[in-house]
């Protein structure tokens, strides 16, 4: 059972940052689609180390391919 | 000839936009209101806040922005802040209602909630999926 974490950064002028910890779900994206329709936009910061390191694993096998 | 001055803002829900003004001490009033400025005059919006001094704050929805307007009359301005860092901190005090809200419908639940030194709030949620 995976969770989910998001981290929110919501700055002294109103702008919001989220940043997505983890693997991304559908849950991360209907929150995020549930706050862009009320403050206009969201920025997004999805890449975090720990998502970069899992994306990096996953990605690996198929350097394979290139042989 | 009016005294008053509309300020476009962001602010597009008023259930945040209420929260908002709450936080910051206001007992905002919904329903269709008589906004007061200079020399009795008057204006309507949707929602007001009626201030013993200086002119009350109103703020009405501006159907082509999709976003409510703040109306006032900037002559009477009393509040503690010039009106730049009043709207800064309504803005950033609905976006922290707007997430907390928006958070808990998708079943979030906030982890830790802290005040950063440059002002800016952090906010961590996080959910379970089965």
């Amino acid at each position: 059972m995976p969770q989910r974490t998001l981290r929110f950064r919501i700055r002294p002028d109103g702008r919001v940052e989220e940043r997505v910890e983890g693997v991304e779900g559908d849950a991360c994206l209907g929150l995020t689609e549930r706050l862009e329709s009320s403050l206009g936009s969201v920025e997004r910061r999805e890449a975090t180390s720990e998502a970069f390191s899992m994306r990096a694993e996953q990605t690996q096998p198929l350097s394979v391919e290139h042989h | 000839m009016s005294h008053f001055s509309t300020v476009k803002t962001e602010l597009r829900q008023r259930q945040p936009l209420l929260a908002a003004l709450r936080d910051m001490g206001y007992s905002p009033e919904e329903g269709a209101r008589q906004v007061r400025g200079y020399r009795g005059q008057t204006v309507e919006a949707e929602l007001a806040v009626a201030m013993q001094e200086g002119g009350d704050l109103g703020f009405r929805w501006n159907a082509t922005n999709g976003a409510y307007e703040l109306v006032t009359d900037l002559d009477l301005w009393k509040q503690p802040v010039p009106i730049e860092r009043f709207l800064a901190k309504l803005t950033q005090r609905y976006a922290f209602n707007t997430v907390l809200a928006a958070s808990a419908q998708e079943g979030f639940e906030v982890a830790e909630q802290r005040d950063c030194q440059d002002g800016s709030i952090e906010l961590v949620v996080t959910r379970w999926d089965a």
